[in-house]
């Protein structure tokens, strides 16, 4: 089976004609229409795009070998851990969001719940008063106020 | 003013305490990230990048910082290659055939003092060269219209998969990929505004680094989660260091061949460190093998390491003069004089020559103190690398998310980051290379830029794209690039995967 290939093939050549439309109906820039404009170079890409991605689904390589399907359940639930941290950072403050994600990261890579909020702690206690004391770099301090 | 007074003048600058100091910690952090498993040299240097942007270094203390650390990671490299039997990236390959076995027998040590030495000749007579090579391409290089420099960036993407690349028309896809990312944001010449929405965050573009970081690190952790890669693998002990002025002297004809090859073939687009690394070692097979090699010859290990470190070094010629990076790392580089407000090109050697000569005399300085700092402290490095990726990884993406944070203080930053984390793991998976996004992020403003002023010279007439007869060389070079990997790229990678087959049997 060479699938994989095939169906990111259709999703780029989607892609590249989608850009490629999207170009045309740029608004026309001030000043008037010149010979080259903002849409040139758009639709040169999006003609490269296309042709790559034809020979994709025409000759496909050997497929790769995805994780099963709790394993990219897993990846999207790391996947959110990382956001939550991102939008955690401007509410809770820098501490109180690293140490949960490193402590998930750590325990999803195969370390021992104690060991992993351990390092989640000490990790995020140090990058956050190394960066703000010694480095002059502003993290959020968040609730804790420090 | 002659080379070596401007040299020299790089010298002062690179001689300052305050330059050496940053030469050694970038040394430090730079061996470090190229022994930790899973951290290229490029991931780090990536890391890197913001931080050094929004401590607010000047240019030169960043630009030394972060070429030590470049170099660095070319050594510490090796330390996995040898200890492990796991190359950090492509080049390093060649350097597992022999540095392995030396380590089983009982010589690891001899084995990193032999890389050690070997690399630090590779990178001296590399940027030697480099010398005397770069201001000759500048000063040729100025004589590039539009027409050319769209060429020459042409050129780089086709070149960019090199000779030992596996699809091109992947390499095809993925630079098209970056340089579709670049046209987001509003358009520099006329203000229309493209793709982006109506979305205030997107009116600037996407920045590189965002990208860089999440496509090569945040992509590597989800390889490393999947493959529950967590524990770390067993290492060879390292024992005593015994090297005598005599296991040096046996090394150094394989090291000087070895460098003079790599530089080559850094300097020539679409060769790279990986054929570097594996016509040096090959050749030195040829001129001097007595059945020892594959099973331990310091030679072995001196060659390809002289020649992966030639090809860094000689990789810089065409990145300083044209603004056209030939590898990953050296992509990378770019992104870090991009950020610094640095226009590589032939200009930069008039415009900012205590710059380019501090660069210069920097590498210099670095190779020599990596070089002293690597024979003492090498066990030092040996015990970092046995740290469990389990700990590490996270505490590496919570370093590079801080970097990235740090360059607008916006968590939209951050989101950024973990899409493009998806879409490099999607696209690895896919097996379309990541380094021509990046490089099309990178060039695609100067590359667009250059169409649009050749088009609009000639009236909106393509033709002038090749009407002249460099640019006509250029585009011959860059199809031959396109289209030689596909008749003699099977033939070398199986050439390269047998001798490293051969080994394990």
């Amino acid at each position: 089976m060479r699938i994989t290939d095939r169906v990111f093939g259709v999703l780029l050549l989607i892609l590249a004609v989608t850009y490629g439309y999207e170009a045309t109906k740029f608004p026309i820039p001030f000043g008037g229409q010149e010979s080259v404009g903002p849409e040139t170079f758009p639709i040169l890409l999006s003609i490269i795009l296309a042709i790559g991605s034809i020979y994709m689904i025409v000759k496909p390589d050997e497929d790769a070998k995805w994780p099963a399907v709790s394993m990219l359940i897993e990846l999207g639930i790391v996947c959110l851990v990382l956001v939550l941290f991102a939008f955690g950072l401007e509410y809770v403050g820098f501490v109180l969001s690293a140490t949960p994600a490193v402590a998930f990261l750590c325990w999803r890579m195969g370390a021992t719940p104690g060991k992993s909020l351990l390092t989640g702690a000490i990790t995020s206690v140090v990058i956050y008063v190394l960066f703000t004391r010694v480095l002059e770099l502003a993290l959020p301090s968040g609730i804790l106020g420090l | 003013m002659g080379t070596i007074e401007l040299l020299m003048q790089g010298f002062a600058v690179a001689l300052s305490p305050e330059s050496i100091m940053f030469a050694l910690i970038g040394a430090i952090l730079g061996t470090l990230i190229g022994a930790l498993p899973g951290l290229g040299p490029a991931n780090g240097v990536a890391i890197l990048i913001p931080l050094a942007f929004s401590l607010g270094l000047s240019p030169t203390s960043s630009l030394i910082l972060l070429t030590s650390v470049y170099a660095g990671a070319m050594y510490g490299g090796r330390i996995s290659s040898i200890l492990l039997n796991i190359p950090g990236d492509e080049p390093a390959m060649m350097t597992c055939l022999d540095g392995y076995p030396m380590a089983v027998k009982g010589k690891a040590a001899e084995a990193l003092a032999t890389s050690a030495i070997a690399s630090f000749i590779g990178s001296f007579i590399a940027t030697i060269g480099l010398v005397i090579l770069a201001p000759i391409l500048a000063k040729f290089a100025l004589k590039f219209g539009p027409a050319e420099y769209f060429a020459l960036f042409a050129l780089a993407f086709a070149t960019l998969g090199g000779i030992t690349g596996k699809n091109q028309f992947k390499t095809l896809i993925a630079a098209a990929l970056g340089l579709m990312i670049a046209t987001v944001g509003i358009d520099i010449s006329s203000g229309v505004q493209r793709y982006t929405y109506d979305s205030l965050h997107l009116f600037e573009g996407i920045d590189f680094l965002i990208a860089i970081v999440g496509l090569f690190a945040i992509s590597e952790l989800f390889f490393f989660l999947e493959q529950h890669a967590g524990d770390g693998l067993k290492q060879v002990a390292l024992n005593k260091l015994k090297l005598t002025a005599k296991d040096i002297l046996f090394v150094l004809p394989a090291s000087l061949r070895g460098a003079l090859l790599g530089f080559v073939s850094g300097v020539l687009p679409g060769a790279g460190a990986s054929l570097g690394s594996f016509v040096s070692y090959t050749l030195e097979k040829k001129v001097s093998d007595t059945g020892e090699f594959g099973k331990g010859d310091p030679r072995g290990v001196a060659a390809p390491e002289a020649g992966n470190n030639g090809a860094a070094s000689g990789a810089l010629v065409p990145m300083l003069t044209l603004g056209v990076p030939g590898s990953g790392t050296t992509a990378v580089l770019l992104a870090m004089l991009i950020s610094l407000n640095v226009n590589p090109g032939p200009m930069l050697f008039q415009q900012s020559p205590d710059l380019v000569w501090g660069v210069i005399a920097a590498l210099f300085v670095g190779n020599l103190v990596l070089l002293l700092l690597n024979i003492p402290m090498v066990g030092v490095f040996v015990k970092l690398l046995s740290i469990p990726p389990k700990y590490l990884m996270p505490i590496v993406t919570l370093i590079a998310s801080v970097g990235i944070f740090s360059i607008t203080g916006s968590a939209i930053d951050l989101y950024f980051m973990v899409g493009f984390g998806i879409m490099g793991y999607v696209l690895r998976k896919v097996e379309i290379p990541l380094v021509p996004v990046i490089l099309g992020m990178l060039l695609g403003p100067e590359m667009e830029k250059n169409l649009r002023h050749a088009l609009v010279l000639s009236d909106g007439d393509w033709t002038v794209l090749w009407s002249s007869g460099l640019s006509i060389g250029l585009w011959v070079v860059a199809l031959a690039g396109l289209i030689l990997p596909m008749v003699f790229g099977k033939i070398l990678r199986t050439k390269m995967k047998r001798s490293k087959d051969g080994l394990t049997d």
